[in-house]
């Protein structure tokens, strides 16, 4: 503070004219770009592979595409190949409905075992790399050919289990729109099981960042394992929840195991007149806003509710913004009014100067 | 004390006896496929046909490997040179795609500025996408660029994968900003605290998508089956499948079995490699 003072009055200009330079908000700019900077090369790839053939599906998606000698030959049909899909196409609805069921009955399962797996892998066992690593295995398998052929052998429900029984008690208690897709998850268990492999991982690291004092505080309070887990684990992993949750949804869309993943491959290569590739590219739109909304169902179920102390400073902002509006919305007022009574003025209507604003 | 080297007990106890009898069994189904693998590519030909099928081996034979060796040989194109290739692009797509990922995963969730969240939901839209989708207008783009039976062709449609953003994305989030600002204030450039503080705090994430970028790229054959027309620039898996395909007759199955688990054996390396450093950087990364 004193050297403030003592500064003369050249310096003090000095200081002032170097301030002018230093616009406010240069450091944020300066941030951006850095900002701009990492993100490039990432949105080149994206916009060359991924964004651009995206648009381009897209507009192929409105029209019919033939392959012919000279190219590809578009005659636009426009919302044709989705109306043919969804009215005529005797598999993609069926399909479709049995994929939405099936995913919204598996997420939770897969995500719930990969919690009490990542939560058992974290207590202290011995071979606990070990256990790791047979947990995490089948993600390197699933994704590939050999998952189909195991299937196929049947090794994807547990041959020990009598599954018969189960699945006529299940219809016996259900609707059959409940009832089939909850017995093909039990004649499916194992799969289900392997596609957990990444979901224990997001888990562990979840977990493992944990404070370990909170858990002690907890128990000098008098609480137990079952409390704790309600009121410590699980609302610190909540974001990994939610992580898992994407994560497992788009896993069972994108798998090549998915069979409306393979209905869009054969009507794309298939020679017929109203198929081929802009509907296939039609179906896959179509696809995707079903995994969009399904993964927003799930987003909106696991949305992390602000805290009590985020909520205020949102309101503090809010009325701070309403107050700058205000204001504005015056001094706006204010200046129209100060022009209106200038104009009077200028006609001669009024001569008393005490009316105009200006004064105070 | 460095929690992250310590994380198995030492003695066992009785008391981790439970939740051992309650991962064992658990332990056997996971385990199933890859024992299925193994014995299945040592099974002689009666026993690969045999119904109902067994799942273990009763008497293993080399016989489907030596098959497969004799017949890439009798093949014009040597069976190193798709295994050179194999490396090559799995090499160069997982470092760059592992680039690329860190560093857009940075800017998305630590530096502030313009479009940000709208880059952010592209990438959320682009993962929802199915691949097979954009297999056309991709081919057009590899076409344009004159990427065709260039090298690159396998790696640059791979690059930018929009899952391991995800991934990584959210482990960067997890990074307090306090550190970040104290490395600023210390004078560290955005660049400075990429190297030296995100990229060492998110080791586990980045272990993590490398094994799936990894496994991504080495058993992808969309590239080699579209993009290239030259048979000694196309990959390993390509040509196992068509070893596969091409004699899909009684001596096509021995050697489809052989090569499932020459394919599978890389990833269980790379995994048993990475797994000690996912698992314990995690632990000893844990600053709350």
């Amino acid at each position: 503070m004193e050297e403030t003072k003592k500064m003369t009055r050249q310096e003090k200009k000095a200081l002032k004219e170097r301030l002018k330079h230093l616009k406010s908000g240069k450091l944020e700019k300066r941030d951006g770009r850095m900002g701009y900077f990492f993100m490039i090369p990432w949105f080149i790839g994206v916009a060359v592979f991924l964004a651009y053939p995206l648009g381009t599906s897209f507009w192929y998606a409105l029209n019919n595409i033939r392959l012919t000698p000279q190219g590809l030959l578009a005659t636009f049909v426009g919302k044709g190949n989705f109306s043919n899909i969804l009215v005529q196409d005797p598999d993609f609805v069926v399909e479709l409905v049995d994929y939405v069921t099936s995913t919204i009955l598996s997420v939770p399962i897969i995500v719930v075992f990969a919690l009490i797996i990542a939560m058992m892998l974290n207590m202290k066992i011995k071979g606990k790399s070990f256990f790791r690593l047979i947990f995490f295995l089948p993600v390197i398998i699933v994704s590939g050919p050999i998952l189909g052929m195991l299937t196929a052998e049947g090794a994807g429900s547990i041959s020990a289990i009598d599954m018969n029984a189960i699945t006529s008690a299940i219809s016996g208690v259900l609707p059959k729109m409940l009832a089939d897709p909850i017995s093909d998850l039990f004649n499916n268990m194992i799969t289900t099981l392997w596609y957990s492999g990444v979901q224990i991982l997001i888990f562990l690291s979840g977990l493992q960042k944990i404070d370990k004092s909170m858990y002690e505080a907890a128990k000098i309070d008098g609480g137990s394992g079952w409390e704790c887990f309600w009121k410590i684990t699980l609302p610190n992993i909540k974001p990994m929840i939610l992580l898992n949750v994407v994560y497992t949804v788009i896993f069972i869309s994108s798998n090549s195991q998915n069979p409306i993943i393979g209905l869009i491959q054969t009507s794309m290569f298939s020679g017929t007149k109203e198929k081929g590739y802009g509907y296939a590219a039609a179906m896959a739109w179509l696809y995707t806003v079903v995994v969009i909304l399904i993964v927003g169902l799930f987003a909106l179920l696991l949305m992390t509710r602000k805290g009590a102390y985020e909520k205020q400073v949102k309101r503090a902002k809010k009325a701070k913004k309403q107050e700058a509006r205000n204001r504005k919305k015056i001094e706006r007022r204010n200046v129209r009014n100060a022009k209106r009574i200038e104009r009077q003025r200028a006609k001669g209507k009024i001569t008393s100067r005490t009316t105009s604003r200006e004064d105070y | 004390m460095n929690k992250g080297k310590k994380i198995n007990p030492k003695k066992f106890e009785i008391g981790q006896l439970k939740i051992i009898l309650i991962l064992l069994p658990l332990v056997i189904f996971m385990g199933m496929p890859i024992i299925f693998i193994i014995n299945h590519a040592f099974k002689p030909m009666d026993e690969l046909f045999a119904f109902p099928p067994t799942f273990f081996v009763k008497n293993p034979r080399m016989d489907n490997f030596t098959q497969l060796m004799k017949f890439s040989n009798t093949s014009g194109i040597p069976l190193s040179r798709y295994l050179f290739n194999s490396i090559l692009v799995t090499a160069l797509t997982v470092g760059l795609a592992l680039l690329l990922t860190t560093m857009s995963a940075f800017a998305l969730s630590k530096i502030k500025f313009k479009g940000r969240n709208m880059l952010a939901q592209i990438n959320q839209i682009a993962i929802m996408f199915v691949s097979t989708a954009v297999l056309i207008p991709r081919f057009l783009v590899v076409c344009k660029l004159g990427l065709v039976n260039n090298i690159f062709a396998h790696v640059l449609p791979l690059v930018a994968m929009p899952v391991a953003l995800f991934l990584v994305k959210q482990f960067v989030d997890q990074v307090p900003d306090s550190l970040l600002e104290a490395a600023y204030m210390d004078g560290a450039t955005d660049l400075d605290v990429y190297l030296k503080v995100i990229l060492p705090m998110i080791k586990p994430a980045i272990a993590t998508a490398s094994i799936l970028v990894f496994q991504q790229v080495w058993t992808n054959m969309e590239t080699s089956n579209y993009y290239f027309d030259d048979d000694s620039m196309k990959t390993l898996t390509f040509y196992m499948n068509t070893l596969v395909n091409a004699n899909n007759t009684v001596a096509g199955q021995g050697m489809g079995a052989a090569a499932s688990l020459i394919m599978f054996l890389p990833n269980l390396i790379l995994f048993i490699i990475l797994q000690n450093k996912v698992m314990n950087t995690m632990a000893s990364s844990g600053i709350k």
